[in-house]
């Protein structure tokens, strides 16, 4: 019996149930005028509390790695409809996949504990935040599509709270938004999950693709229009054109580390169902040549080359690391589209990399948050005299992102570049790389401004009347790590790599 | 088009005709009374249909006097049954429909629908 | 025969002759009348289902023991008694759910007269359901018009009664309509007992006489029922009803009296007409095409609604639509979609309209959009069960939309020239919905500024201040979820059924 692997989902979930409804009879206290009492007072106290999150995280993530790394799992839950059980499987991809997600969830986790007092309601917040990680968890251990677009409905419901945190029009706005298309890219993707359940011999996800041929023929035409289909529904997700317009919106007005694990992690359970629709259902085989995969390239490389220029002109910070998620995620989709085995490896290596370096950045951006309420780029002129540390670290992740050695970067994006000079797809083969350079000359040019403007502030700045504070410990010490992981990752590759190669030979 | 199966059962064309004029009466009337008998012309119009359809020239209806006759001596009892069936469901709506427009006219002085409608939305209740 | 076998008739009878009783006494002792009547109707027919159930076949009752073409029939198989079950066990909580508002928004001395017409419609519906004669089902939807004209214009003010006029004349223009279409079939087959008229369409669709006559028939038939159902164009009364009645009355009347004439409508497909002979007619395909357009106006006007229970109704016409763009798929598979969503839809809106209630109760009586602001923390049960009843609406897994949904599209995929106008008018009317449904639900959990609380008649409604609604919330929620996600024992029954139409 394997069932314990559903421990990581469930106990998340029902501890964030279990924290709403405190923070939902606090509401009640409030609008009555009375004080609360028992487990109200308790969630009330922020130190048990935080107690409480931590604990329940850490038990959680000792839980998911262990369900994880320790052999193949199978757990069927029950049936939805007649031949659709809820079902879950380990396999590679979704242990790399758990992996990042603890990793990100624990650290911004810890982060929050200090960030949060500034932006109140924590209780509520830290109820979305537990029960959107056991539906992350539950999501990488999906065993068959329907059961990963269930998860998939639930983390976009469970995770609207999180944007729509301070309750202001504008964040209603963006939370609406980005229902809007969420719902849109769902329901394109079930229209194709319809296609394949009929073409399919199994809905359950096979390495290679279980499409059965005889039944195919003569619809291919119509099938490469379902594959289309969810490929735009489920890049709505990951931020690819045409429906990429909800992440800027809904990305900057969460908390710090709500954005962080939004352009961090959320993004990437999109890239995770294209992989499993594209590798694990329909098969590489089938789309190698097709329109389908030329128009999926053209997509990903607009989609590279808009975000950089939007982030490149875009004053607001936290907008800028969100049209910058838009762009890099689109590396991803783009190593996903040549599918070749390099341009595989390359997309999941940024997959890791873009996780930590983006929930990095957002962080920072939090810390400019915390400390001072600066929202603009030009507001930081002079903040490495500030926080040196910090600065340090943002220096560190940003150097990632562009894809300068030795750090994780780098790695990612040579073999997405090497990946696309061999991949056998015409003109991308040199298109690719082309947009991939000038992207990450962007990146570089809306990045490292504010380290240059941080540390060197110009003469008129006045150094003296700074004051060097850096942010409390716990804000910090995540920032460090994820700074460190850039590093360590970037000179270290070897095991990643190796690991990831054993995923895509069986793929590709 | 061959009209002569038309002229030959010009009862039941009667019939579609009347049921024509009442349902674009109960359809097109603005005032509630005309509607009514819109209704009223729409059912009478299917009890002569029906009634058409159920007598055979010759044939008696089936209330045996003198003895049992074969059945060809008879009509089918059942349509004249739907008749009297159709002319208790149309009084009772009739009924129903006239109290309505009773209640109406108390309260809005007028029979005409639309007016009501657009006062409603002017008193934005 | 088994005492069982008894138990539809029965039914029928108990919930007749309780509105006959109702009227002579006061109006609290009617409704533990009424309530009581219903468990009692509720338990009979789960008795029904169980025996039918057991049997595996459909069985006849005959009337007064008259044999086939002369004597009057009624007949129960699966469907029907899945049907009759689950209208009850909805009316039920339907009344429960509603009681408080029936008191206090029904004159005293009316009291009695709003349950002898639930006790009518029930009665109606069950006859509706489980007759076996064109002529008697016509008959029982004239009861089933007058006994819904009475339960929306029972709360008396100006909006009632134009709407209950409005009702009327449509109702009447689609039973003229219907009463036309049977009479034209028993012109042309000489019969009124479903199974009788069956066998006789099968002679002449074989034969190729009265063609015309037949398709005539059956399309005054089903657009006389479309009409009844509120099928897109003939709407009109279908906001004012359902959106200004008491609360009971707009959930049963939306959720319950439109399906059973659909519910007759597939009947007439499949036992009178035969459903081969329905596919070549294209009847169908106008039911599609006004079915489809449903969907997107209904929606579209549902966002333009700042009345919350307006904005219900609306989506009422969606869902509406989407049962008939399931009938003009012309499959099995597209019928069987459309029966589940029969029961989906019930549940739902049924659930949706009493939380609304217990929201607007909580807002100061006010159904208008901003005076919601916040109402999630101000009445916790309805908001809960409001979010919930918004999901199932918008098609989110577990709850009873999605598999209604999924079936919809399984059921287009197996087609050919509808797949791509079905698709397309499934995606923009889900979006639509989630437009609407969840910008409600983001309303009612937005914190309202204290300084608007005080100005504002706002109260807390607790979970125990009426345990009645409560309970019924609670019910239909697990109804919901029952029906999301143990769907297959439900739509095996629904495939018996039919199989045993044929």
């Amino acid at each position: 019996m394997s069932s314990w692997i559903l421990l990581p989902v469930f106990l998340p979930v029902l501890s964030g149930i279990c924290l709403l409804a405190a923070s939902f009879r606090m509401h009640l206290a409030q609008v009555r005028g009375e004080t609360g009492s028992g487990f109200l007072m308790w969630a009330l106290d922020r130190k048990k509390l935080h107690t409480f999150v931590m604990a329940i995280l850490g038990i959680t993530a000792v839980l998911a790695l262990a369900a994880a790394w320790t052999g193949e799992h199978s757990v069927t839950l029950f049936y939805l409809m007649k031949d659709v059980p809820v079902y879950f499987h380990i396999d590679g991809i979704g242990r790399l996949f758990v992996s990042i997600v603890t990793l990100v969830w624990v650290l911004a986790g810890l982060y929050s504990l200090a960030y949060m007092e500034h932006e109140g309601e924590e209780t509520g917040y830290f109820g979305f935040y537990l029960i959107v990680y056991g539906v992350l968890v539950a999501l990488d251990f999906s065993g068959n599509l329907v059961t990963m677009y269930f998860f998939y409905e639930l983390m976009t419901i469970c995770s609207v709270p999180l944007v729509l945190h301070n309750g202001s029009r504008e964040a209603r706005m963006a939370a609406l938004k980005y229902l809007f298309y969420s719902m849109c890219g769902a329901y394109l993707g079930l229209f194709g999950i319809f296609f394949l359940y009929k073409y399919c011999g199994t809905l359950a996800f096979t390495a290679g693709g279980s499409l059965n041929l005889s039944l195919m023929q003569g619809n291919e035409g119509i099938l490469l229009i379902a594959v289309f289909c969810m490929l735009i529904g489920f890049g709505a997700k990951a931020g690819m054109f045409p429906l990429h317009a909800w992440l800027p919106a809904a990305h900057p007005v969460a908390p710090s580390p709500a954005s962080a694990v939004l352009s961090g992690i959320i993004v990437k359970s999109g890239v995770l169902a294209v992989v499993r629709v594209v590798y694990y259902i329909v098969g590489a085989e089938f789309l190698r040549g097709t329109w389908v995969q030329n128009a999926w390239l053209v997509l990903t490389l607009l989609t590279v080359f808009m975000g950089s220029m939007m982030a490149y002109r875009e004053p607001v910070m936290k907008k800028r690391l969100a049209y910058s998620t838009v762009s890099q995620v689109s590396y991803i989709m783009f190593g996903l589209a040549l599918l070749s085995p390099d341009g595989m490896t390359g997309a999941l290596l940024h997959t890791v990399f873009h996780a930590v370096i983006k929930s990095a950045l957002f962080l920072t951006a939090g810390v400019f948050l915390y400390m001072g309420g600066r929202t603009r780029v030009d507001q930081l002129r002079g903040i490495g005299k500030e926080m040196p540390v910090t600065i340090w670290c943002y220096t560190i992740v940003s150097l990632g992102l562009i894809g300068i050695p030795p750090m994780s970067g780098f790695i990612s994006k040579w073999y997405l570049a090497s990946g696309a000079l061999n991949s056998g797809t015409g003109v991308f083969e040199w298109f690719g790389p082309a947009v991939l350079l000038v992207s990450a000359l962007l990146t570089a040019g809306y990045l490292l401004p504010v380290t240059l403007n941080g540390f060197f502030p110009g003469e008129d700045f006045d150094v003296a009347e700074v004051v060097k504070k850096e942010p409390p410990r716990v804000m910090l010490v995540p920032l460090v790590i994820f700074a460190a992981l850039t590093v360590i990752l970037g000179v270290m590759p070897n095991g990643l790599i190796g690991y990831i190669g054993q995923i895509v030979s069986a793929l590709v | 088009m061959d009209f002569s199966n038309l002229l030959h059962n010009y009862q039941e064309a009667v019939a579609m005709i009347l049921f024509a004029i009442g349902f674009s009466n109960l359809l097109l009337q603005k005032n509630l009374i005309k509607k009514i008998i819109g209704l009223n012309i729409m059912d009478t119009a299917m009890y002569l249909f029906l009634a058409v359809k159920g007598y055979i020239d010759g044939r008696k209806a089936p209330i045996v006097v003198d003895g049992v006759q074969s059945v060809e001596a008879y009509v089918n009892p059942i349509p004249a049954g739907l008749v009297l069936t159709g002319i208790v469901v149309s009084v009772s709506v009739s009924a129903l429909m006239l109290s309505l427009t009773i209640r109406l006219y108390r309260r809005y002085h007028t029979l005409d629908l639309d007016e009501i409608s657009t006062r409603l939305k002017k008193e934005g209740l | 025969m088994q005492f069982v076998q008894n138990l539809p008739f029965i039914s029928i009878i108990v919930a007749l002759f309780s509105g006959s009783l109702s009227s002579i006494i006061g109006g609290r002792k009617a409704r533990w009348i009424n309530i009581g009547m219903i468990s009692l109707v509720t338990a009979m027919s789960v008795a029904v289902l169980v025996y039918v159930l057991g049997t595996g076949e459909s069985y006849v009752y005959m009337m007064g023991h008259f044999p086939a073409p002369w004597g009057n029939e009624i007949r129960i198989g699966v469907l029907e008694g899945t049907m009759a079950v689950f209208f009850c066990v909805v009316m039920l909580l339907c009344m429960i759910g509603g009681s408080r508002e029936q008191f206090a928004e029904i004159e005293e001395g009316k009291l009695n007269l709003y349950y002898i017409m639930v006790n009518l419609l029930l009665c109606s519906l069950l006859a509706l359901i489980y007759t076996n004669d064109l002529f008697t089902a016509y008959v029982f939807v004239e009861i089933n018009t007058i006994s819904a004209c009475g339960l929306i214009m029972i709360k008396q003010n100006g909006r009632t009664i134009v709407a209950a006029t409005r009702y009327m004349i449509m109702s009447l223009l689609g039973s003229g309509m219907l009463l036309l279409g049977i009479c034209f079939l028993y012109d042309l087959t000489g019969h009124l007992l479903m199974s009788n008229i069956k066998e006789q369409v099968h002679i002449l669709d074989q034969s190729g006489q009265y063609h015309i006559p037949l398709l005539v028939a059956v399309g005054l038939m089903s657009v006389g029922l479309a009409i009844k159902s509120a099928l897109f164009p003939f709407h009109s009364w279908l906001p004012d009803a359902y959106g200004y009645s008491t609360v009971s009355s707009a959930a049963i009347l939306s959720s319950l009296v439109s399906k059973g004439y659909i519910f007759l409508l597939v009947k007439i497909f499949y036992r009178v007409i035969g459903f081969d002979v329905i596919m070549e007619s294209k009847v169908i395909n106008v039911l599609f095409v006004f079915g489809i357009a449903g969907m997107i106006m209904g929606s579209v006007s549902a966002i333009k609604e700042s009345n919350i229970r307006r904005m219900i109704a609306f989506s009422s016409v969606a869902q509406i639509g989407y049962i008939y763009m399931g009938f003009g798929l012309g499959t099995e598979a597209g019928v069987i979609a459309s029966l589940y969503h029969i029961f989906s839809h019930a549940s739902a809106k049924s659930l949706l309209f009493l939380s609304a209630s217990g929201i607007t109760d909580a807002s100061g009586d006010s159904t208008d959009f901003f005076d919601l602001t916040g109402a999630g923390y101000r009445n916790k049960l309805a908001g809960v069960a409001f979010t919930a009843g918004s999901l199932s609406m918008v098609g989110f897994p577990m709850f009873s939309g999605f598999i209604s949904k999924i079936l919809f599209a399984q059921a287009a995929v197996e087609d050919t020239w509808q797949l791509l106008p079905t698709m397309i008018a499934l995606a923009i009317s889900t979006i639509l919905n989630a437009v609407y449904f969840l910008k409600t639900v983001i309303r009612l959990y937005t914190p309202e500024k204290p300084k608007v609380l005080k100005k504002k008649n706002y109260k807390t409604i607790h979970a125990a201040d009426n345990p009645a609604k409560s309970v019924a919330l609670v019910c239909l929620v697990v109804l919901n979820l029952v029906f999301g996600l143990c769907s297959e024992p439900i739509v095996r029954a629904i495939q018996q059924g039919l199989d045993m139409f044929a």
